[in-house]
Order: C-alpha cells, then sequence, then structure tokens
C-alpha cells in the first residue's frame, strides 16, 4: 500500500507552490465529500523507486477548527476522512519569517503523535533580509528534521524527499510542551473517562482539542452519547478554569511559553528585522482613510468595466457561432420538423446558452485571481468591511456584488472568497438582486416602446437607472431580515484577517484558477442550464397537432384571398408561418400553463401571452423577448431592437374578459414587467449554480422567495402607477 | 486618549505607536484565534490602519499584519512598552 504524507502549514506560506513543485502534474482536485473544501492530492516520487500519496490540506492557523476548511485539516490529520488512513507523515511547512506563529499550528499538531519533517519555505526572502537561522540547531531543539526551501523556485526539494524517505523509518517525533499540574489532570482525566472507560481511542492532540475548544469537529465523533460527553467536558473546562486557567486562552499562553525559549534567540533577532517591510509602506496609501477609498473604486471601476466590456466580443462570437451553427443545421434537416426543432433550438440554442456566460465568468475570475495572489483583496475587505456588515455581510461581499451587475453566476462563484459561512449563504442569497446584464434586452424593449415615446429620453435614462438600483433597494432590507431572523442561530464565524504581504502574481497559479472555474462552470451549472433549455423547449413544442395548421391554413387561405392583391407573396408567406407558430405556442403545454395561470399575473395587469413569456423565459431572461415575437406573430427571431415588436405590443388588445378590446401594454404593465423582471430569478444558470454553490433546498427555496418579491413588487408597481398615470 | 498606568483598550491608541499586550479578554471567538497567532500578553502591538469608517482596524505584532473589528480590538487592553 501506498504511504500517506500530508502537507500542513499556515495561509500564505507557500504551501501550494511546495505541493505543485513535490507533485508536479500528477496532481488530483477535488472535494472532500459533503463540504466545499479543495481536496488536493498527487503522486510524490521520493526517489526512483519510493513513491507516496501526498495530500494538501487548506491553510489553517490553528488546530482550533472553526472553519469547514479548518475542520478538515483536523479531520485528515487524525484520519477521520473516507477512505483515508492516518497519515505516515507530515511535512509542516513554516514560513521561515514568521517561525514562532507557524511553529504553534506545528506543535499543536505534534500533539497528535505522527512523524514530521518541517520544510522552512521562503528561505530565499529570509536570506534578503539578512535572517539567518541554524537549520540544525532548530532541528536538535525541535528533534525534527528541518529542510530550507525555496518552493516557487523548487529549491530544496530533493533534501525534502531524502529527509521524508528516512523519516518513515526513524519517525520522528516533535518536542511537545510540558503541561502544568492542572491542565494535565484534566487531560488525564478525559484520558481516563473517554479512553479506558468508553475505548474511544483518543490521541493526546484529540483530547487536547476536546479540552481546549469549544466546538471542535472531534466532539462530533465521539462513539459515546453526546449527554455522556458534554457535561463531562463542561466539568473539565470549569475546573480548569478554577485552576486559573482559562480554557479558551490556555493553551496559546503555554504553548507560547513552550516555544519562546526553544527560538528566543532566534526570534528575538526576527523582530528586529521585520518592522518596516515594503508592504507596510504600500499600505500607508492602500489602506488610506481617502486614498485607500479611491484607489479602491477605481480598481473596481477597472475590473467591472472589464467584465463588461472585455467579454462583449467573446460573448458575440460564441452568439455568432450558434447562430451559424443553427443556420447551418437547419436545413439538413429540413424533413424532419420535431428533430429539427429539437437539434436547432433545443440543443444548440441550449449550449449557447450556457457557453455565454463563460467569458465573463473567465475574465472575472482572472481579476479575482490576481487581486488575491497579490494580497489586495484582504485590504479591499477591510476598507469595506463597515458597510456591509450591519446587514449580516462583510467586507469581502462587495466583489461579489458588484460583479454580479454583469452576470450573477460569475459572482455566486466568487463568494467563495468569503470564509465566514454565513456572510457568504447571505452574499450568494443576493446576488440573484442585482440587475445583471442580461436583464437589459427587457429593459430596453418595454423602455423603447413605452416610456421613452411619452416622456423622452431624460425619463427613459432614469427609469433605466432605477431599474438597476431596486435590486439592491430590495435586497439590502431582505439580507437584514434573513441576518436577524433566519439566519440568528448560526454563530457569526471570528473575524480577523490577515494582511499579507504584496507579492507579484504567479501566473501559473492564476491560470489554473482561472482554468478550474471555467470547467466547474461547464461541468457542474452547464448540464442542469442545458436539461431545462430541453425541457422548456419540448414544453413549448408539444403537442403539435397537425389538425391545427390545417385548420389554421384553411382560414387564413380564406382570408388571403381578400388581400393578396395588396400584400407581396414573401410577406404573407411569413405572416403565414407566424400565425402558425403563435397557433402553436397557444396550444403547446406552456401555453395552456400560461393561460391557466394568468390569472395569477392578472393583479400586475399581464394577459396569457405574457404570462407564457414568463414562464418560457425561466432558462434565460432574454427569451422572453423572442417569446413575446412568437406570441404575438412576429416569429422568433425579433431583437429589442425590433421596431416591429414595439409597434405589436404597442396595439396588442385583450381578446376577452373585462378589459377586452383594451390595449394590453400600457405605461404600467411596462413598468411592472420590467420590475418583475428586475427582481425575480429567470435564470436557469443561476438557479443551477445556487445549487451548485449551496445546495438545491436553498435554490428552490431562493428561487421561490424572489419570484413572490418579484410578483409583490410587480402588482404593487402595476397597481401604483395604473392608479397614478392612467387612470383619466 | 488617556494613558493609564492601568493600560487601554486597543481600539483607542494613537495609531503608529508601540504598546504592550497586559490582557486578552477571551470571550469572543475572534480573540481566541488571534491569540493562537500570537497575539498574547507580553507582547509588543501596533495599530497601524483605520478603516475609512473607523472599522475594523489594523495591527500588527510580531511581523504579522492583521485585521480585526473594533470590538474585538477593544477587548486587549494594552500599556505603554
Amino acid at each position: 500500500m501506498t504511504q500517506n504524507i500530508v502537507l500542513i502549514g499556515n495561509p500564505n506560506t507557500g504551501k501550494s507552490s511546495l505541493f505543485n513543485a513535490l507533485t508536479g502534474a500528477r496532481q488530483r482536485v477535488g472535494n472532500y465529500p459533503g463540504v466545499t473544501v479543495e481536496k488536493k492530492s498527487g503522486i510524490w516520487n521520493l526517489d526512483s523507486k519510493h513513491s507516496v500519496q501526498l495530500f494538501d490540506v487548506p491553510g489553517t492557523y490553528s488546530l482550533r477548527a472553526q472553519s469547514p476548511d479548518e475542520r478538515i485539516a483536523v479531520d485528515v490529520l487524525t484520519g477521520q476522512v473516507e477512505g483515508l488512513s492516518v497519515p505516515d507523515l507530515i511535512i509542516a511547512v513554516v514560513d521561515v519569517q514568521n517561525l514562532q506563529r507557524n511553529l504553534f499550528l506545528v506543535s499543536q499538531t505534534a500533539d497528535l503523535e505522527i512523524p514530521m519533517v518541517i520544510a522552512l519555505n521562503c528561505w530565499d526572502q529570509a536570506e534578503k533580509k539578512g535572517l539567518q537561522i541554524d537549520c540544525a540547531l532548530l532541528a536538535s531543539r525541535l528533534g525534527v528534521p528541518v529542510i530550507p526551501t525555496v518552493a516557487h523556485r523548487h529549491q530544496g526539494m530533493d533534501k525534502l524527499a531524502s529527509a521524508a524517505q528516512q523519516a518513515l523509518l526513524d519517525q520522528p517525533m516533535m518536542a511537545r510542551p510540558q503541561w502544568p499540574t492542572a491542565v494535565q489532570a484534566a487531560l488525564d482525566r478525559l484520558d481516563r473517562e473517554l479512553n479506558q472507560q468508553r475505548a474511544e481511542g483518543l490521541r493526546p492532540g484529540e483530547l487536547q482539542r476536546l479540552l481546549f475548544d469549544r466546538s471542535s469537529s472531534v466532539q462530533n465523533r465521539l462513539k459515546s452519547a453526546s449527554c455522556e460527553c458534554q457535561p463531562l467536558l463542561k466539568e473539565v473546562r470549569r475546573e480548569l478554569y478554577r485552576a486559573g486557567y482559562h480554557p479558551d486562552a490556555a493553551e496559546s499562553l503555554l504553548r507560547f511559553r513552550f516555544l519562546n525559549p526553544l527560538l528566543g534567540d532566534i526570534a528575538a533577532r526576527q523582530s528586529a528585522i521585520i518592522q518596516r517591510s515594503r508592504s507596510e509602506s504600500i499600505d500607508q496609501i492602500l489602506l488610506h482613510r481617502f486614498w485607500g477609498l479611491v484607489v479602491f473604486v477605481g480598481m473596481m471601476y477597472l475590473v467591472f468595466q472589464s467584465v463588461y466590456s472585455w467579454a462583449s466580443p467573446f460573448m458575440d462570437l460564441i452568439e455568432g457561432l450558434t447562430g451559424g451553427l443553427q443556420s447551418r443545421i437547419a436545413p439538413l434537416l429540413d424533413g424532419m420538423p420535431m428533430l429539427q426543432s429539437l437539434v436547432v433550438d433545443g440543443m444548440i440554442g441550449g449550449v449557447g446558452s450556457f457557453l455565454i456566460f463563460l467569458p465573463q465568468i473567465l475574465v472575472l475570475f482572472l481579476f479575482i485571481a490576481l487581486l488575491e495572489e497579490s494580497g489586495y483583496m484582504a485590504r479591499a475587505a477591510f476598507l469595506m468591511d463597515k458597510l456591509f456588515r450591519w446587514c449580516g455581510l462583510n467586507g469581502k461581499s462587495f466583489v461579489p456584488l458588484l460583479s454580479s451587475y454583469a452576470c450573477a453566476i460569475p459572482g455566486i462563484l466568487s463568494a467563495r472568497t468569503i470564509a465566514d459561512p454565513k456572510a457568504r449563504l447571505l452574499t450568494i442569497l443576493l446576488t440573484p438582486l442585482m440587475s445583471c446584464s442580461a436583464r437589459l434586452p427587457v429593459y430596453i424593449l418595454l423602455i423603447g416602446a413605452f416610456v421613452e415615446p411619452l416622456y423622452g429620453p431624460g425619463i427613459a435614462g432614469l427609469t433605466l437607472f432605477a431599474m438597476h438600483v431596486i435590486g439592491l433597494c430590495v435586497a439590502a432590507p431582505c439580507a437584514w431580515l434573513l441576518h436577524r431572523f433566519c439566519l440568528r442561530g448560526q454563530p457569526a464565524a471570528p473575524y480577523f484577517m490577515e494582511l499579507p504581504a504584496y507579492k507579484p502574481p504567479n501566473l501559473r497559479h492564476i491560470f489554473g484558477r482561472v482554468y478550474a472555474s471555467g470547467r466547474d462552470f461547464i461541468v457542474r451549472a452547464g448540464t442542469v442550464i442545458f436539461a431545462m433549455t430541453i425541457l422548456i423547449w419540448a414544453l413549448l413544442y408539444f403537442p403539435r397537432p397537425p389538425e391545427l395548421a390545417q385548420q389554421l391554413e384553411h382560414d387564413l387561405s380564406l382570408v388571403g384571398q381578400d388581400s393578396s392583391a395588396t400584400m407581396d407573396a414573401l410577406q404573407a408567406e411569413s405572416a403565414r408561418l407566424h400565425a402558425i407558430d403563435a397557433a402553436y405556442l397557444e396550444q403547446s403545454y406552456l401555453g395552456r400553463v400560461g393561460k391557466w395561470l394568468q390569472p395569477v399575473f392578472a393583479p400586475a395587469g399581464y394577459d396569457w401571452k405574457i404570462t407564457v413569456g414568463i414562464l418560457a423565459s425561466f432558462p434565460a431572461r432574454e427569451v422572453i423577448v423572442s417569446t413575446l415575437g412568437i406570441a404575438y406573430a412576429l416569429g422568433g427571431d425579433v431583437d429589442d431592437q425590433s421596431s416591429d415588436l414595439r409597434s405589436r405590443l404597442t396595439a396588442a388588445k385583450w381578446e376577452s374578459g373585462p378589459m377586452a378590446g383594451q390595449p394590453v401594454f400600457n405605461i404600467a404593465v411596462a413598468l411592472s414587467l420590467m420590475v418583475f423582471f428586475a427582481l425575480c430569478m429567470q435564470c436557469g444558470a443561476t438557479v443551477a449554480t445556487l445549487a451548485q454553490e449551496l445546495n438545491w433546498a436553498w435554490a428552490i427555496a431562493s428561487f421561490g422567495c424572489v419570484t413572490f418579491i418579484a410578483w409583490l413588487a410587480a402588482v404593487a408597481t402595476y397597481q401604483i402607477s395604473h392608479w397614478m398615470l392612467c387612470t383619466p | 486618549m488617556k494613558k493609564t498606568k492601568k493600560g487601554m483598550p486597543l481600539d483607542q491608541v494613537q495609531r503608529g505607536g508601540r504598546f504592550r499586550v497586559l490582557q486578552v479578554n477571551v470571550e469572543s471567538a475572534s480573540l481566541t484565534q488571534l491569540m493562537a497567532l500570537g497575539l498574547v500578553p507580553g507582547v509588543e502591538v501596533r495599530l497601524t490602519h483605520r478603516a475609512p469608517l473607523l472599522d475594523p482596524v489594523a495591527i500588527e505584532f510580531g511581523g504579522c499584519h492583521v485585521s480585526l473589528r473594533r470590538e474585538d480590538a477593544a477587548q486587549v487592553t494594552v500599556g505603554v512598552c
């Protein structure tokens, strides 16, 4: 069986670089079961014959497991992850510039009684600063091999490999602190009651987690009933408190008391050297209370503009390719109308409808990776935190929410950068309310048809702006309500953020991340979106009784004879086809559902055709424009600029009911429809991405809530504006 | 800003000045975590930045730069070096 080696270390120590250097291209990236924490493993060849499995766990400052990432680290080290045994060796990655802090985690890990080798990384930067560390002395004090490395330049890898190979045989253990009597007594009692009486088989390090941490993942997997263990843990912690050691603080105090003399002469020299670094000079501007904000706003403007403008040529290209492919394929299948429609409208259209998001996702992730790798992201969060906190979000929510104005999907994906699970959840739930660029066609069509002719371009521009702000106005109170009432039970994650030293970004990492985000989107969200598009296609296509076309053709030919003199043949032909399409749409399952559901939307002033448009636009909002085109018998290839559609909409009249004969569309209906689309989650891609990032329950619940809010707002808009603007 | 011998909360100190941590009130989980990073009594600490709305604050100790919320910084008592 291959041996397992696990890499541990603080964040920002170059752990990932070391992992890449050791495993090269032979790695696998997946998720740990049940959580969205990245699981990286690879093959590491120690020499020509001997190779081992290397695992990378997420960077963490300590084993006081709080976030999902940190919990995974504890689970991996204690062999609690499915299909993974306790590691045979730990490689602890330590930033040599910050020995004391980095060794805290290493010392906690040592208590798990696993052999260890320490990699002193960033050796080159330490040398540049004139820092000298006697590795042999450090190794003899700690009791484990200490190897200097420069991971990003692949230096020290051979030495690390031979040290690891030797360590697998020698099993070196790092020196462990001697606990004061009271602490030792508490640990002994836990050992007695849990290990000897209940055969839990916990190692000293695991007992310490139970003693020192308020909620540890070790607690969740005790075999004994929690009603037996909880009182025991409470009592032991209370005793420790009475003995003068605060259980939450004791470990840090005692471990640093143990580490400081070991590092004394080394660390003293360190803190003298690390005084004012270059990063700190940069921060004088970037964290400045005024200039820092100016730079931040400028930077965000640049990001937002780029997501919008860099992506658009590629989006046009994808759209063009989809359209081109559709018009190429369509004639090949002329004899088989059902297959033709399935392939052309359903499949090619379906693939195109999610590929269109890819350019924006890639551009946004390029920027996010740059901002994170360079160290700026933590600063941006620092500047913005207070502004977002009142409604339960935090500084890191800013980028996802801003980018959702281009598209909610990259916004949802980028919320992964938020460590606090509650803030991340809230941010993700709010992203669909930001007015994305797919809503623009709807706004342009309706503003062009109803607002501009009546009130002029000034009010038209204002309306467009209002549509972009309305989502924000609804989102903030929603976040506050969720934060205060629904998610109240969830404790806020501890908030603190390291401001890492600025460094030039590593291109390989950046492109790796951009690639991974694109692949994730296509594989996970794409398949669902594709399936939904096919489903909606089928609901719009079936049933398609041939009698209907014959009947209609018969009717039309009667009418056609009268007007054939005035209408030229081509126009008549296309009008005939469009009328058939419209009749089929009315007959389709979705058309029937639309008619049946119309009363629901009646308070918002919608007729059945608009209702069908709303239903059909579930996979993508823009679809409403073409569905309205079909429903009002113009054919599917209309766009928002089409003046024909505008005039048709203005001319459309109620067919029956109390308002029969009156125009369907007036300013109130147009405003209400815009408000509905500004708020609703008519976007299959967003729902699929929500499900991927959270789960289906959240995705469906938030779809339901957002749709309800949108409906409520649409009804309110219609009723108020009808009363204000349309009553004579 | 009063400087007493008894110490004062870290969120109220002069920006840029060096202070020594006297006590950390560990009632908040953030501070428990920060202690694991080395913010323990006896360590020298400096408040390096305040955010535009005065919250959060950025501090430095032992070469490590961290931003934390003001309410947490208020739980750290510091004295003059």
